[in-house]
């Protein structure tokens, strides 16, 4: 099994698990945004879970994905569950203040540190790189497992028609 | 092809290594295949594979958020005799 195709598995063992938590956790019934977003929430968590701890955008999505619902007690399982398994590490947010960037290469460098969780803690570029090649890996699998999800409707469609 | 870049840049701005934007660009040529039909030669600009990668995450980050509200809207409309339905407990069970 290519490697790929283990991390797609990973992604969906952990959300089958992080969805079953919040439907357990959620007061029914749901409108369609609360729906949305617990999916999107569940989605999420589960592709950092899948990662586990050895990355920093892992540990910073699954912070990020605390703050968002501080207020939502069913969130508060899932990440307990996540982060119990994620190591405590302390790292320094240094602001440069009002600096913008001159050149191509460091203002566009500026901007996927902002796209990459916890990029912006990380200094040394090599390490970016890296954080960012192993992140698109992971949102690659996230969106071709939902993508595949989302595609019952059409299939279980075509079936519902050739039976009648 | 690195001196052209070092005096366009100044030299107390942290750049990304030639070795690096080299490994860059051959694993995301991988992921990405219409920036490896540009331009064979590792002279594609830095900031050319950081726009890219960037577009590439945000348009990703978007994808998401359109199948979750796919994903909430089917199942909004699932019944619970459906095939759908079977489908989808048989997913997640």
């Amino acid at each position: 099994m290519s490697s790929y195709n283990m991390v797609k598995q990973e992604f969906i063992k952990k959300w089958i698990t992080t969805l079953h938590i919040l439907d357990c956790s959620v007061e029914h019934p749901l409108n369609v945004t609360e729906r949305k977003n617990a999916i999107k929430l569940s989605s999420d968590i589960a592709m950092a879970a899948a990662r586990s701890s050895s990355t920093v955008w892992s540990r910073a999505l699954i912070s990020r994905s605390g703050n968002k619902t501080a207020n939502k007690p069913m969130a508060r399982r899932v990440l307990k569950k996540a982060r119990n398994r994620m190591k405590n590490r302390c790292l320094t947010l240094r602001r440069n203040g009002n600096f913008t960037a001159k050149s191509g290469v460091r203002r566009r460098t500026e901007l996927l540190k902002r796209l990459v969780p916890g990029g912006e803690l990380i200094e040394n570029k090599d390490y970016l790189i890296r954080e960012t090649l192993d992140y698109i890996v992971y949102l690659r699998a996230q969106v071709d497992v939902m993508r595949t999800v989302a595609a019952v409707d059409s299939v279980t469609g075509n079936l519902t028609n050739d039976n009648n | 092809m690195s001196n052209r870049r070092s005096s366009r840049q100044s030299s107390s701005a942290p750049r990304i290594s030639d070795d690096q934007m080299i490994d860059l660009v051959t694993k995301l040529r991988q992921i990405l295949p219409e920036i490896g039909q540009r331009r064979r030669s590792d002279k594609v600009s830095a900031s050319k594979v950081l726009q890219e990668t960037c577009n590439y995450i945000r348009s990703l980050n978007r994808e998401v958020d359109n199948l979750s509200e796919r994903l909430s809207q089917l199942l909004e409309s699932v019944d619970e005799d459906s095939p759908e339905a079977a489908v989808i407990r048989s997913l997640l069970m």
